[in-house]
């Protein structure tokens, strides 16, 4: 069950037409796409796509599920919108209410375990050996974790566990951590207990219908065989438009922190199909990812430039990331910032500034020169 | 609209095709980095509303199939009408210069008789790249009250593998195969009612070794069967030979070529892969190149076509060069006026140079 409802408010201008899943990330992927491959080279061919937040982009991204081999019948990618009833409508409110609106799907999917992911997240994880752990251990919930900086800790959720990774206690966002482990947001449960204890949450008023705040505490309380999985890796939350950008930035170098050309866990997208990018007579680049279809004319350096993207004659690009179908015309000086789809920096014009926080502009901006 | 079919042939010889053909067939050549060549007449046809489109495959057809699949990429894969893939007889590669040949569409009759409801047939080779709004094309001929319609241009150029059309103001009356500065040459594209299709395949089913198109005019029939022809004035390439191969690749070095080949409402359809975004290292040096997904570069590309997945190690230098897919130039070795196949390692510090009149091949590594 992938949470992609999101709208990931932080990234300000990026997600103003688009949920965070939606968001263009590292030049021809959609940043969705990295937990539907890892779903794919895991092994899961039944995916539930939860959306709520300005979904028309994500569900024709999705589509059947195709570009990450999840067509399957009787499987593949369900999308699961909020939706009517007799008894009226309803918004997800929470992410484990989420879930349980949608525990008929579940039910019909009869599968023993249930994985509960989040779609704005970047990471390689096999969850198949997340799995193993998870039977290894005879458990009923199993949370995956990440060791984060202890000056960082008290913004996360934070597992305090045995030797032998069984969860004592859950602290979300604790202002003095015992433990440096904090909640990825990746759970795996035991289909039959999810289902029950949704139901019970469901039911209490007073829950704010979170997994974090309510559904851990609650299995705690009951003695459940909760258990860590300790994942060892990148991963990237990009919440925020400095995150985002440094997280694109990390695709580039020679050794980048995360990998697009690991062959043994590809990361499939729904790509176009387009020319090959045309590099021109007078164009330089120098450290970057460029995707097909674009036109380079001008100079780029320690950039991401996406599918069908336009840099003029003269033009500056650097330490910035364009979006497809982003313009940045002739003699126009793009740095530090993030520009949306199909956006416009004009002939000339000048976006973002070394010095400050990364600007972003959003989806169809025109940017235009400033008069003297 | 009158209802439309395609009917795309891929079973045919081409002379001096240097020895990039020698394991693909003609139409699976890859071409511009992404593409292979039959992905021209496949888009031209699905980009004017045809949905159905049968295919005759050569003998040794791997390479195509694995590229169109269930045609997919093209739309094609559909409940009703989709890609017909049909077999073409052994005959067909050694018969040169027959590419609409007689055999293959009486052996493949069933697939005109049982689209029934078609009241035209686009018929195309693989062989010549270019883009055309074959809903023009189609109404022109209606409107022309032609029997047939084919497209042609005005030869720039001395080319022994096009069928070259004699004409009067009304039409067709001849051929030659070759054509020299000036002729009328076919462009292999062709419309006419299916109905018509039928009756040729009938008439020439005793000499069906030959080109239908040939054996219309040797059979005489040219003189009551009228074949009008449509000049086209945008950009063609006619890929018979390495060289004219290599100056397609060169001339798409220009946005503007690039564009009119596949502009934005009629982009050229491929086979989708899942490569990341070309990668340029810090200190890699590209200029006048079109460069692909997957592809990563430390050293120099000049004037040059990279297809996906090629590596330009560092210190080494590609110029005025088609590199084709997953072909490694480990560093410090230099390229130049060079075609190299798939998967080829170019050693560390070699030298692999041909000249602008004679490019040097090589042809596929190992996979």
């Amino acid at each position: 069950m992938l949470l992609a409802g999101g709208q990931g408010s932080r990234l300000k201008a990026l997600t103003s037409k688009v949920a965070k899943p939606a968001v263009s990330f590292g030049g021809k992927y959609r940043i969705i796409d990295f937990v539907l491959s890892n779903c794919a080279n895991s092994g899961i061919s039944t995916v539930g796509v939860l959306t709520q937040y300005r979904p028309y982009l994500l569900h024709s991204y999705l589509g059947t599920g195709e570009a990450w081999n999840l067509d399957e019948r009787g499987g593949g990618v369900a999308i699961l919108p909020p939706y009517a009833t007799q008894k009226g409508g309803a918004w997800y409110e929470g992410t484990a209410d989420a879930i349980t609106q949608n525990i008929g799907y579940l039910k019909e999917q009869d599968a023993e375990y249930t994985l509960i992911l989040s779609g704005d997240q970047l990471y390689r994880m096999d969850y198949e050996d997340m799995l193993a752990t998870h039977k290894a251990n005879n458990a009923d919930l199993t949370v995956a974790v990440m060791p984060v900086d202890w000056a960082e800790a008290s913004r996360f959720g934070i597992m305090n566990c045995a030797s032998d990774g069984r969860i004592e206690e859950f602290e979300e966002k604790p202002a003095q951590p015992k433990s440096n482990l904090a909640s990825m947001g990746i759970y795996i449960f035991n289909t039959d207990l999810l289902i029950e204890t949704l139901e019970a949450d469901a039911k209490d008023a007073k829950s704010e219908h979170d997994f974090g705040k309510n559904i851990i505490p609650t299995l705690l309380a009951d003695g459940k065989r909760l258990y860590t999985y300790q994942f060892k890796g990148y991963w990237r939350d990009v919440g925020t438009v400095a995150s985002f950008h440094e997280a694109n930035m990390e695709l580039l170098g020679e050794h980048p922190a995360f990998d697009l050309y690991d062959e043994d866990a590809p990361i499939m997208s729904n790509a176009s199909t387009r020319p090959p990018a045309y590099i021109g007579h007078e164009g330089k680049v120098d450290d970057a990812l460029i995707a097909n279809g674009c036109t380079i004319l001008g100079k780029v350096e320690h950039s991401v430039v996406s599918t069908d993207a336009y840099v003029g004659p003269r033009a500056i690009v650097k330490d910035a990331i364009l979006f497809p179908g982003a313009r940045v015309e002739e003699g126009a000086v793009v740095v530090n910032a993030v520009m949306g789809e199909n956006s416009v920096v004009k002939e000339g014009a000048t976006l973002g500034d070394p010095n400050e926080e990364t600007i972003a502009i959003g989806d169809d901006d025109v940017i235009e020169k400033k008069e003297a | 609209m009158a209802k439309v079919i395609g009917l795309v042939t891929a079973n045919y010889y081409v002379e001096n095709p240097s020895e990039l053909v020698a394991s693909r067939p003609v139409a699976s050549m890859p071409f511009l980095g992404r593409y292979r060549l039959v992905d021209f007449a496949l888009s031209n046809m699905v980009n004017a509303g045809i949905r159905t489109v049968g295919f005759i495959m050569p003998p040794n057809y791997r390479s195509l199939i694995d590229h169109v699949g269930s045609g997919k990429d093209w739309g094609l894969d559909r409940k009703a009408g989709g890609l017909f893939v049909m077999p073409g007889s052994n005959f067909g590669t050694s018969r040169l210069g027959a590419r609409f040949l007689v055999r293959d569409l009486v052996q493949n009759r069933q697939f005109l008789e049982r689209n029934s409801s078609a009241d035209y047939v686009v018929l195309s080779t693989c062989n010549f790249i270019y883009n055309i709004d074959l809903k023009d094309f189609v109404e022109s001929h209606i409107a022309s009250g032609a029997d047939i319609t084919v497209l042609t241009k005005k030869a720039t150029e001395d080319n022994p593998n096009i069928l070259g059309f004699d004409t009067d103001t009304v039409g067709v009356t001849g051929k030659h195969m070759g054509v020299k500065f000036g002729d009328t040459a076919f462009l292999d594209l062709a419309v006419m009612k299916r109905e018509l299709l039928l009756d040729m395949v009938d008439w020439y089913s005793a000499i069906d070794h030959k080109d239908l198109f040939c054996a219309l005019v040797e059979s005489g029939d040219i003189s009551r069967v009228s074949v009008k022809t449509v000049d086209y004035d945008g950009y063609v390439a006619a890929v018979f030979d390495k060289q004219a191969y290599f100056k397609a690749n060169m001339d798409l070095l220009n946005p503007k070529v690039l564009d009119e080949l596949s502009p934005e409402d009629r982009f050229v359809k491929t086979k989708a892969h899942d490569n990341p975004p070309a990668k340029f290292e810090p200190g890699s040096h590209v200029t006048n190149s079109l460069v692909s997904a997957g592809d990563r570069i430390y050293g120099a590309v000049v004037d040059s076509v990279l297809s996906r997945e090629v590596v330009v190690e560092p210190g080494a230098t590609v110029r005025s060069s088609i590199i084709m897919q997953g072909t490694v130039i480990k560093s410090g070795a230099r390229v130049e006026n060079a075609i190299l196949d798939r998967n080829n390692v170019v050693s560390a510090g070699t030298e692999l140079r041909g000249t602008p009149e004679d490019v040097l091949v090589r042809v596929k590594g190992r996979d």
